[in-house]
Parts: C-alpha cells; structure tokens; sequence
C-alpha cells in the first residue's frame, strides 16, 4: 500500500536530511508505528506519503502510484484515499462537530442527501452519537480527536495517517482513542501512526518502525516500544555512538509550536 | 452541492472582509470611471467628425435657397454652374492637387446631417433644402488648401470654401489630451487596484488558512480551494465596474444630454445609448484585473 524506495528528503543543504535512503514497505490492511526521537523523520514520512512534499531523491508509492509523478491536479484524488489525523485535532472553530465532519464531503462534492446520511453513521463510530450540534470547545481533548478522526475516515480512505494523535490525550483518553484507530484497521484501513507514546506501543503489539536521525533503526512486527533486541546493538560503520547521535538531534519544531 | 457550497464561501468571505472589499470596489470604481471617461472622449471625437472629416480636408459648398453670402446672390448653384466647377476639379491645373473627390447632393448631406445629430433636437428642424450640396476634397498635400480656395472662393455657385481641419483641429487636439491624461491616471488607479486586489485576497486566504489547510488534507480540487478567492476579487471588481458604467451614462445623459446639448445646439453630442458601449469593456477589463491579480497572489500565498 506504501513503499519508500531509497527515499532521501533534504529541506535544508547545510543540515542532515530529514530521511536518508530509506525503504519499506507496508502493507494493505496493516497496522504500524512510526517510533523515534523528535526529529527523527516521523512527520516528514508521513508528509512524503501525502504529497506535501516530494522526495529529493528515490521514489514513494502509495497504491502502486508514484506520487512525484503525479500532476499536481490528479493530487486531490490522491489525499482523497488518505485520511490525516495530528496531535491538535484542527477542528474548525466556528462550525459545530456535524459541520466539521461534513465540511470533508462538501469539499470534493458529495451531495447533501449522501452528506445527511453518512455523518451521523460515522460520528456513530467514533462514539459521538448525537453531539453532532456541539461546537469543538464544548468537548474533551478526546472527543475532539475522535471528531477529527470521523472527519479522516468519512470519505472512506484505503489509508489512514495519524500524526502523534494521542499526544495531547492523558493514558486512559488515548486508550480509548487506540481502540477506535485498531476498529478503523480492522475494517481493512491502513493505518500508519508516529507517535512517542510507549505505553501503547506496547499495549498494542503491532509492527514498530523505528527511526534515528533520518534511517530506519528498527522494523519489527507485533514489537515494543523498545527493541527486544540487545540494547547495545554493534555500531554500525561511520554511526556515531547512540549518545552522541541523541545530542545531534535538533530540537523539536514544528508539531509542538501547534499545539491549541 | 459544490456551487452552493462555493457560494457560501464566497459571502462568507465578502462579510468577513467587507472593509476591504468596498476600497477594492471604489478603486475599481475610480479606475474604470477614468478608462471609460478616455472612452467616451474619443466617442465624442468621432461624432464631431462626422462622416466626411477623416476622407477629406476641403469642402467646397455650393449655393443652397439659404445661402447669403454674396456669391450666391444670384440664387441656387444651376446644374450649368455645378458642372463647370467639377470640370475646374478635373483639369490639370487642379487635379494635381487632388487624390480624390466626392460630390454629396442635398439628400447624401442630409443623411450624414441626420447621422451626426442623431441625438440632438434640432434634426428635426432641418430639411434636405436647407443643407447646401459640396464637393468633398481628398488633397495630396492638405497643406495646399490655399491653392484650391483661392481657385474656387470666387466662382459663380460657390458659397464657400472651408478647410474642414482648421475648425475642429485645435479642439481635438485639447480632447485627445484629455483622454491621455484620463489613461495615465487611470493606469495609475488600476496598479492601485491589482494591488488592493491581491492584499484584499492575501488577507482573506490568511483569516481562511485552516479551512484551506483541512480542504487540500481531504482532497478537494484546486477549483473548490480557490475559486472562492478568485470570485471575490472578480466579483468587487465587477461591483466597481458597474458603477463606474453608471457613472458614465448618467454624465452622458445629465450633463452633454441635458445641460451641455441645449447650451450648444448645434454640437453633435454622443448619446447615453452609445455609452452603454463601453459597458462590457469595463467589466471585461474589470473581470481580467481582479482575475489575473488573484490567480497571481494565490500562487504565491495558496499553495495547494
Ligand atoms: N519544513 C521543514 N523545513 C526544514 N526542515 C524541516 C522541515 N520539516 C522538518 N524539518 C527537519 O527535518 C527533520 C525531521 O523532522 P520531522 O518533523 O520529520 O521529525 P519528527 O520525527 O516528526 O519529530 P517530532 O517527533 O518532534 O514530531 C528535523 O531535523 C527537522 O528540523
Ligand atoms: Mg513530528
């Protein structure tokens, strides 16, 4: 369902790149996470997968489409099939839980009668029956993450990215919320989540890709949060010693300066 | 669906913005207010011109049952008088002067009369017998007017001789000025207004970035994300064109209809209804302005 093949992102000439030459694979159907330390390239691979921004080098395939090859007007029916979901929920102030879900289908113009029947099913889902007159600040971090969640899957992606979505949430908010995530993957959605959250890595027990600075250190299936592996793997050559890469690592930008 | 959708973001949009939106419609307003005032001075141009001022600078007229000047003392041109005069045209000694001639009878002259005062009150006073027939000079060199005025001032028939160029010249010459210095100014108001423009729909894509932000998440098309923008720029440029075409037509109407038309009577004014020509142009010119700045400020600040 995805692929990265070699894929190397560079934002900045003068910095390491964001990704550096990384493959994988996921597949339809699968759950995984995304682990590692703040600026290691969680986001930037999730960016990669819905076209934000294009690889600089090697190819990224979602569906079998090369996404760098896509025309910048076949790009929406790209984001059509993928369902996004970050750490600040990025509800809609002014428009209540039900207008919120439905601006999704208005937007690519799905007719009003498909829009009346359709939302409420899917708040029905989320577990926000009949709070579609709510406006967003009448409800709970959680409730807000599960209207964005609602508003991720109504159009019904193959693909569903979740950016940190518990990242806001206390533990037992986010249990509730994985619980949903794991429903929406069993009904056949790929899910893809990078999160930092151990205890529910570990709860869950899915596949955990883990990357440092910009590489894939880890690819396990039904893992950690933490490797299994000897906890001081042999270094490979040129790596710096794992202290000295955490020290390397810029500090966090960009998902922390948009929290509400 | 997707229209009344478009369409509420639209007034949305206007609402939220709406004091930027009336300076984008007054600087389109004043701009195109000025466009069309170079307009209609040269529709006026063209109206005094009448038929014959761009074909021919000589016009030799030929004694009418009016005429008073004393070459005509013996009464109306007589054919015989009339064919001499056209044999002078043709000899040598003046067809080397001439690119060309016209002869307008009483009844051409009265057609071209009625074209001209088409909207002014006295065409309907006049008749074909009152207007002296001419012959119509096309010179080689306008230059020598003097040659074919003196040649023929004095022949029997000839009421007189005009160098049609001298009358209107100097008036056109203060209108195409004028007209110069509508453009330049409305040059300058339209900079103003593609500039107004482009902050107006800058500012809105700014106020609307997360609406815009979860549009391009979910897949919506480039069209749905946009043309809000683009058609509220189009739209309050369009708003100040209209007002500005109001404008024009109620100049044309109130002041050359009713004031200046009955102090100058015998001026050839241009009609409100010939105004109305310059409508479309405005709102097409009012259309592209806003069009062309809106598509240039998303590209830069809308990215999608
Ligand atoms: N738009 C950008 N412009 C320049 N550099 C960027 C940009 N986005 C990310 N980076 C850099 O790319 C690297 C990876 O960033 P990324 O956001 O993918 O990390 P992350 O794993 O998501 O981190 P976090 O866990 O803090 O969200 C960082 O060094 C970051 O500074
Ligand atoms: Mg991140």
């Amino acid at each position: 369902m995805i692929r990265f093949d070699n894929v190397t992102m560079v934002y900045d000439k003068k910095a390491r790149p964001a990704l550096d030459s990384i493959s994988i694979e996921i597949e339809r159907g699968e759950f995984a996470f995304l682990v590692g330390p703040s600026g290691s390239g969680k986001s930037t691979f999730l960016r990669l997968v819905l076209r934000e921004d294009r690889a600089t080098a090697g190819a990224v395939y979602v569906a079998g489409q090369n996404v760098a090859r896509l025309s910048s007007w076949r790009v929406p029916r790209l984001r059509r099939g993928i369902g996004v979901v970050f750490q600040d929920f990025r509800l809609l102030p002014q428009k209540t839980v039900f207008a919120n879900v439905a601006f999704a289908m208005q937007v690519i113009g799905k007719n009003r009668g498909v829009i009346r029947e359709t939302v409420p099913e899917v708040l029905k889902t989320v577990g926000l029956e009949g709070m579609g007159h709510r406006m967003p600040h009448e409800l709970s971090g959680g409730e807000q993450q599960r209207v964005a969640i609602a508003r991720a899957v109504v159009n019904r992606p193959g693909i569903l990215l979740a950016d940190e979505p518990t990242g806001n949430l206390d533990p037992a908010t986010s249990q509730g919320i994985m619980q949903l995530l794991d429903r929406i993957n069993q009904n056949g959605t790929t899910v893809v989540m990078a999160t930092h959250d151990d205890d529910i890595v570990n709860s869950m027990r899915k596949r955990v890709v883990e990357l440092g600075s910009g590489t894939i250190v880890r690819d396990e299936a039904k893992a950690l949060y933490t490797s299994m592996m000897p906890a001081v793997r042999p270094r490979r050559l040129g790596e710096p010693a794992a202290e000295e890469r955490r020290e390397r690592v810029p500090s966090p930008s960009g998902a922390g300066e948009e929290e509400i | 669906m997707r229209l009344a959708f478009i369409l509420g973001e639209i007034t949305s949009g206007l609402r939220r913005n709406l004091s930027m939106v009336v300076s984008v419609i007054l600087v389109t307003f004043v701009s195109l207010t000025f466009v069309g005032a170079a307009g209609m001075l040269q529709l006026q141009i063209s109206q005094l011109k009448g038929y014959w001022y761009d074909k021919v600078q000589v016009a030799i007229f030929l004694c009418g049952q009016g005429s008073t000047s004393a070459g005509c003392a013996s009464g109306p041109v007589t054919p015989d008088q009339q064919k001499s005069i056209k044999a002078l045209l043709e000899s040598p000694a003046v067809a080397q002067y001439v690119n060309d001639y016209h002869f307008e009878s009483q009844t051409e002259a009265y057609q071209h009369f009625k074209e001209q005062f088409a909207n002014s009150p006295i065409v309907d006073s006049v008749t074909p017998d009152q207007l002296p027939a001419s012959f119509r000079i096309n010179l080689k060199d306008p230059e020598k007017y003097q040659i074919i005025s003196e040649t023929f001032s004095s022949r029997p028939g000839v009421e007189t001789v005009i160098d049609q160029r001298q009358l209107l010249e100097r008036l056109f010459t203060v209108m195409n000025q004028a007209s110069v210095v509508a453009i330049v100014v409305a040059g300058v108001m339209i900079v103003c207004a593609i500039l107004l423009i482009g902050t107006t729909i800058r500012l809105s894509a700014f106020s609307r970035r997360r609406e815009t932000g979860i549009m391009r998440l979910v897949g919506a098309s480039k069209l749905v994300i946009q043309l809000p923008f683009v058609l509220e720029g189009v739209i309050s440029a369009v708003v100040g064109a209209v007002l500005a075409s109001a404008t024009l037509w109620a100049v044309a109407k109130f002041f050359l209809g009713d004031v200046l038309a009955k102090q100058y009577p015998d001026t050839a004014f241009i009609s409100p209804a010939q105004v109305l020509i310059l409508v479309p142009l405005l709102i097409g010119l009012s259309v592209v302005l806003a069009g062309v700045s809106s598509l240039v400020t998303l590209r830069r600040y809308l990215k999608v």
